[in-house]
């Protein structure tokens, strides 16, 4: 009773906090009679919030991480450094830069950081007032963005990223959307649903079904946002995102049984049964598109195409050039039973060190001429001494969206089953454990009660 | 003989079924990549017509959309003019109503 209670008053609360941000923004009139110069302007009234957000993964693309294996000491990793098949590139190897022109003559702009919200000339991980200054505010806080304008221009041979600063823009804050989140996250890993294949959608997902929105969940304290534990995930403002606390608590099931498995296996589990987005991807071959441009080889699938690999995860993170994945076993107290996404990709290797090297898309993107995406990222790197031979890395990626509703989710059968989704013995369970495991006396009682009950 | 074309009565009755089942249902799906030459959005801004130039044909093809977030993206400009799209269309009865309507563009 309490516990519902106290859901009651959070929703509560939660619906009168985005009613009154429902409301007109105080600064309407202070921007209508003053105009709007960017962050400046936003902090007449909240101080302090642009330094604020220098020091934010949003801005640095990377953080201190200290869950993954094999890095060096003392160095922030993220989006901005890392090297691994899902992208191959990063935003050093692959800052926004004009393709040269492919054999039609047509060049574009591409790169990692497209999506870093300064303006380019203050990219990723910058400081100072010229940083500041830099912040596109509003890209989060507007409901009347005009995206046309965020687009990349050459001005004095610099590449600049465009910005809405209008007033129209300015005067219609609000709490940020899904959409807002998802006008950078849904296109990562080279198209839209290609990295993570979650979406955002009703369909997929019984929070959005709720109207819940990313914010939600990632609740944001002073522009840091809190992240999961995804093993391929490692750059964190050092909050993170849990289903228990204020939603479900930590015996989130009416039944008893259903709350003992909660202590060895995630809530992700059951309740995330499916995943998406790309399988496999290779660097090592481009495919020529229509438009004349070459892409990598990629085999994607939509949101809730793909079924999850099951492993016991401890929260700490195995870093190999050839497998990035979560450790754990059945004996570590600390490790429970988590879902992921299996994706496959290929890519150069150094065959004097063993490490998997990075790729300029640049080169490749014009003429498709792999190599040469490798000689350039060297060049970048200052890489001299390599030679590229093509390899396999196997990566997990948490399985941490698209909630399924109730009904959809994992059941005693779909685990407890001679052919259930969980494959007990590379679990780490003996042929004797996985007999009764997947034998029906489990559930059956239980089961046929539950029946009998819906029938009449 | 009231029995007999009963009978033949049925069995006709089943084959305009059958045969009027298919057409109901003959809706082709087709992909396709193209630029996105103009977008006409209707006033209540409940539906779009996007004209896509077939990177494979040259020909513009006429595309409805219909879906919230597509609709969206429409609105605010993060889909505009001059776009490439990955597109999934059913075409049925001279409409193209579109299932996927994605930027071929990703970082």
């Amino acid at each position: 009773m309490l516990k519902k209670s106290f859901i009651a008053t959070v929703i509560c609360l939660s619906v009168a906090a985005s009613f009154s941000y429902a409301k007109e923004h105080p600064g309407k009139e202070y921007v209508l009679k003053n105009g709007y110069q960017g962050p400046k302007t936003c902090e007449v009234c909240h101080p302090g919030k642009a330094k604020e957000i220098l020091g934010t993964v949003h801005w640095k693309h990377a953080s201190k991480v200290d869950n993954v294996d094999n890095l060096k000491p003392g160095v922030e990793y993220g989006m901005k450094n890392r090297i691994y098949t899902m992208c191959n590139g990063n935003d050093i190897v692959n800052n926004l830069k004009e393709i040269p022109p492919n054999l039609q003559g047509k060049t574009k702009f591409s790169g990692c950081n497209t999506c870093h919200m300064g303006d380019h000339v203050s990219d990723v991980g910058s400081t100072g007032a010229a940083a500041e200054a830099a912040i596109d505010c509003l890209l989060c806080h507007s409901s009347k963005y005009d995206f046309s304008k965020r687009k990349p221009t050459k001005v004095d041979g610099n590449i600049v990223m465009g910005q809405d600063r209008s007033i129209e823009a300015a005067i219609n804050i609000t709490r940020p959307t899904s959409k807002t989140c998802m006008t950078c996250h849904e296109s990562a890993g080279g198209g839209v649903l290609v990295k993570r294949g979650f979406a955002v959608t009703s369909e997929a997902d019984v929070h959005v079904a709720n109207k819940m929105v990313c914010i939600d969940c990632h609740q944001v304290k002073n522009h840091r946002f809190p992240t999961g534990y995804d093993p391929n995930n490692w750059a964190h403002d050092g909050l993170r995102v849990s289903c228990a606390g204020e939603c479900h608590g930590e015996k989130p099931h009416k039944e008893a049984g259903l709350n003992r498995h909660a202590e060895k296996i995630a809530c992700q589990t059951c309740h995330i049964p499916k995943t998406g987005g790309a399988i496999a991807k290779d660097f090592t071959k481009w495919q020529k598109q229509e438009n004349g441009f070459w892409e990598p080889a990629t085999l994607k699938k939509e949101a809730n195409e793909t079924i999850p690999v099951y492993a016991w995860y401890n929260l700490t993170v195995s870093n190999e050039p050839h497998f990035i994945g979560p450790k754990g076993s059945r004996g570590d107290s600390k490790s429970k039973i988590y879902p992921f996404k299996l994706f496959q990709g290929k890519a150069f290797y150094n065959q004097k060190t063993g490490d998997l090297m990075s790729m300029d898309f640049a080169p490749p993107m014009a003429t498709g001429d792999t190599l040469a995406g490798v000689a350039s990222a060297a060049r970048i790197l200052r890489i001299a001494d390599y030679k590229p031979v093509p390899g396999w890395q196997t990566i997990y990626f948490g399985s941490n969206h698209q909630v399924a509703p109730k009904k959809k989710a994992l059941a005693c059968a779909s685990c407890h089953s001679p052919n259930g989704v969980l494959n007990f013995k590379e679990l780490g369970y003996s042929g004797e454990e996985i007999k009764k495991l997947t034998s029906p006396a489990i559930y059956f009682d239980q089961l046929l009660k539950k029946q009998e009950q819906e029938e009449f | 003989m009231k029995r007999v074309l009963t009978v033949v009565f049925l069995a006709a009755v089943m084959m305009v079924s059958v045969l009027s089942i298919p057409k109901m249902a003959s809706a082709e799906e087709i992909k396709m990549v193209g630029v996105l030459n103009k977008i006409e959005l209707a006033a209540d801004g409940k539906s779009a017509i996007a004209i896509l130039k077939d990177n494979k044909s040259g020909e513009e093809v006429q595309i409805s959309v219909t879906d919230e977030l597509t609709l969206d993206k429409l609105k605010d400009k993060r889909i505009v003019e001059g776009d490439e799209i990955r597109c999934k269309f059913d075409k049925q009865d001279k409409k193209n109503a579109s299932k996927i309507f994605k930027k071929t563009a990703g970082c």
